[in-house]
């Protein structure tokens, strides 16, 4: 199992000093370095660089295109202060919340429990068939997802949900233009819920089985026992799926993008596509770029609540 | 010890002798004269690339009769248009851009002004066919700067697509609607035929992206008003006199439900509107370039409808007010343009010149449903055989063109948003203007507005 929580056995088993006179760190530090090494020269070239040079793009006002891309400027905290008066922007943080509080925190974290707990009863049979089809949203590329749910939420008579809802008399319905927000909710959920369930799944794992069975022994029924003896166990791992969960679903963009492309009307306009819109659509990537570092120090606040909730100790 | 130097000097050698021959070859200016130079062509649209495809061999023939040895080889890549402007424009930045590039007229002011595109004037100045350009072209690419920067090939009139069929059957007037006024009315009666359903279609709304400026509002802006962009100062004049009447036309044809609204908040609006329901006559009048008899509509169009001369015909754009002229709008159409890296600018341009010129260009024309911006081409088979597109050349001479430069991304995204908000019935005409002009400054930025 997999936890952030630091905890007492973990601390017993750190490794002990070296003892005095031996030099360990110095004939282990190659090996180190040979086995982190590429991987922070990836992290350093691909993140670290890149977040740096959007860090000072977003205090220019660089443009792609148009005689000002011949000479940009550095405007000081001009591109965040249009972005935190800017109503559109405001809209699409507060549309990015929206999505991320139903779909991820809820609608996931909600429907990954059940089936984990719900898969891993004894009486429950053909498991291996209700896991693949949980797993199936996750193993699908990303644009075949986007197809499937364009077929099933089309607005003609052929889309599958018109055919559902016509078998009751139902006139075809634009599903993404009448209720763009809860479509791409649910199909983000969709989508999601297997790596709940996986997570989820590998934490339940490590309850211990006398635990429950004490309780069970003891009258507790069976959501007195989740709510007062599993979930606290599984915790860490809770709170390390909110925030991986979290982290990828505000920088959800093809899913939605193929959808819905934000509209109607910017009604689905998620942060991301409006950063897309800024910075390559208009070719404002000063723009663009700052609006990247709000969301990413709105995504390190949200992580860091996170990592506090996991440690209190159960 | 001396085998190794021995084989050092052979090294620097053959690396000196490579280097002084590559050195030759670049110095021979890239125009296929002095050895053989290989270009990329880079089209987007598969009649674009079908097209490309048949002439190429054309035109490394006729380089090899003038002694130049020129590959071309081209890059087919089927994108929509805000696809292919974020893949160039990357491309164009990290300086691997094809030599040339098949661009759209709204995409080139940016372009050029951020330096990704040769200035082409002194080979325009050696070109014979350079001659033959309608002189409202020549002086309609040139930019702010005073540079050409891309050699328009073909261009369109873009009018009102009506079903001349369908509009005879209810009774309607088939004439050509004076005013605004007189279209409204002939619209409401064609609604009141058909179900009390939408009758036009209008790009509007922020789904339709670029097009609802370059395809929707600006034909109905210029009848109204030519003095919004100034080419001399390059400036934006956000006060002018035809924002407030168009933006007040729009929310006229919302609220008396003339134009389909659900269908343009689709996120390809251009689907249930110009591909389904116009095609199946639920939709009778569409804004349309001329390609709508090829591209869209034509035989090999997108969704052909058959008959199509007979049951489509087309009327000018209305004046906004009594006593004023009815109009056909007319952009810069698609232009080749040369990337500012192109090591081979010279065998480049003289692609783009063969592409421009004779029987290419007639073929091309025929192909994607446009009209030349030259005037040898009329009498070239097979465009003088298709009367439809021959008219669309003689009416480029009275069309309106109202040629802009640096921001027109800028107000491309401040009219959608504000059109939208006269979609969703958020604004009526007076507040979506308002909404525009607090929207279009603020993108604009203080060097491009008025």
């Amino acid at each position: 199992m997999t936890s952030i929580t630091g905890s007492p056995t973990r601390a017993a088993a750190a490794p002990q000093p070296a003892p005095p006179g031996r030099r360990r760190p110095k004939r282990t530090w190659p090996f180190v370095l040979l086995l982190l090494g590429p991987g922070a020269v990836l992290i350093v070239v691909f993140i670290v660089v890149p977040a740096l040079y959007g860090a000072y793009l977003s205090f220019t006002n660089t443009q792609l295109t148009g005689f000002a891309a011949r000479d940009p400027k550095f405007v000081g905290i001009d591109n965040y202060t249009y972005l935190l008066t800017s109503a559109d922007f405001l809209a699409s943080l507060g549309q990015t919340g929206q999505f991320v509080l139903f779909s991820a925190i809820i609608g996931q974290t909600v429907l990954g429990m059940v089936a984990a707990i719900l898969l891993s009863r004894p009486w429950v049979r053909g498991k291996g068939l209700w896991g693949a089809a949980v797993l199936m949203p996750m193993i699908v590329p990303e644009v075949v997802a986007s197809l499937t749910w364009a077929s099933v939420l089309s607005n003609n008579s052929e889309g599958t949900l018109n055919r559902l809802t016509g078998l009751f008399g139902a006139d075809p319905t634009s599903w993404l233009q009448v209720v763009p927000m809860v479509s791409i909710i649910i199909v983000n959920i969709w989508r999601g819920v297997a790596f709940a369930m996986i997570m989820f799944q590998a934490a339940l794992e490590d309850v211990p089985a006398d635990l429950i069975e004490a309780a069970r022994i003891d009258g507790a029924s069976a959501i007195q026992i989740f709510r007062h003896i599993t979930l606290p166990l599984i915790r860490g791992p809770v709170f390390l799926y909110l925030l991986l969960t979290t982290i990828s679903t505000v920088g959800v963009f093809g899913l939605v993008y193929f959808l819905t492309q934000g509209g109607p009307g910017g009604a689905t306009r998620l942060a991301a596509i409006y950063i897309y819109e800024r910075a390559l659509q208009f070719a404002q990537i000063g723009i663009g770029s700052a609006a990247s570092m709000i969301l990413l120090v709105l995504v390190l606040i949200l992580g860091l609540v996170y990592v506090r909730l996991s440690k209190v100790e159960v | 010890m001396k085998r190794t130097r021995v084989i050092a000097a052979l090294v620097a050698t053959a690396v000196t002798v490579g280097g002084l021959t590559a050195c030759s070859a670049d110095s021979s200016g890239g125009d296929g004269k002095d050895g053989p130079v290989t270009i990329t062509l880079m089209e987007t649209k598969q009649i674009g690339i079908d097209s490309a495809k048949k002439q190429i061999p054309g035109f490394e023939a006729e380089m090899k009769k003038q002694g130049r040895d020129i590959t071309v080889k081209l890059i087919g890549d089927v994108l929509t248009d805000p696809q292919f402007v974020t893949k160039i424009t990357q491309q164009y930045i990290a300086g691997e851009a094809p030599d040339v590039a098949d661009l759209g007229d709204s995409m080139v002011p940016g372009f050029a002004g951020a330096g990704y595109l040769a200035p082409i004037d002194d080979y325009l100045a050696d070109w014979d066919g350079w001659d033959h350009y309608f002189p409202q072209f020549k002086e309609a690419m040139v930019r702010q700067d005073g540079k050409i920067y891309a050699l328009v090939h073909d261009t369109g009139v873009q009018n009102f697509f009506y079903r001349k069929d369908l509009l005879t059957e209810y009774g309607v007037d088939t004439t050509q609607p004076a005013t605004w006024d007189d279209m409204i009315a002939r619209l409401e009666e064609i609604k009141a035929k058909n179900g009390d359903l939408p009758p036009i279609v209008i790009p509007a709304g922020t789904a339709w992206g670029g097009g609802t400026w370059n395809e929707g509002f600006q034909p109905i802006l210029a009848g109204a008003d030519q003095d919004y962009y100034s080419l001399e100062t390059g400036k934006w004049d956000l006060e002018s006199k035809g924002w407030l009447p168009t933006f007040n036309l729009y929310s006229d044809l919302v609220t008396k439900d003339l134009l389909p609204v659900q269908d343009l908040e689709n996120p390809n609006p251009w689907e249930p509107t110009k591909y389904d329901k116009f095609p199946a006559g639920e939709l009778q009048v569409a804004a349309q370039g001329t390609w709508g008899w090829k591209f869209d509509w034509g035989p090999d169009g997108a969704t052909p409808i058959p008959d199509l001369e007979t049951k489509l015909d087309t009327w000018q754009y209305p004046a906004m007010e009594a006593g004023g002229e009815t109009y056909g709008w007319s952009g810069l159409g698609s232009s080749y343009g040369i990337s500012e890296n192109s090591e081979n600018k010279e065998a480049a341009m003289l692609l783009a010149q063969y592409l421009s010129s004779g029987q290419p260009v007639a073929d091309q024309l025929v192909a994607s449903g446009a009209a030349p911006v030259r005037d040898d081409i009329a009498d070239i088979k097979p465009f003088a055989d298709e009367p439809k597109l021959v008219q669309a050349g003689k009416d480029l001479q009275t069309s309106l063109y109202v040629p802009t430069g640096d921001g027109s991304e800028q107000v491309a995204q401040a009219v959608a948003n504000a059109t939208e908000m006269i979609l969703q019935g958020k604004a009526n005409g007076q507040q979506a203007y308002d909404a525009f002009v607090e929207d279009a400054t603020d993108l604009l930025g203080p060097s491009l507005v008025k």
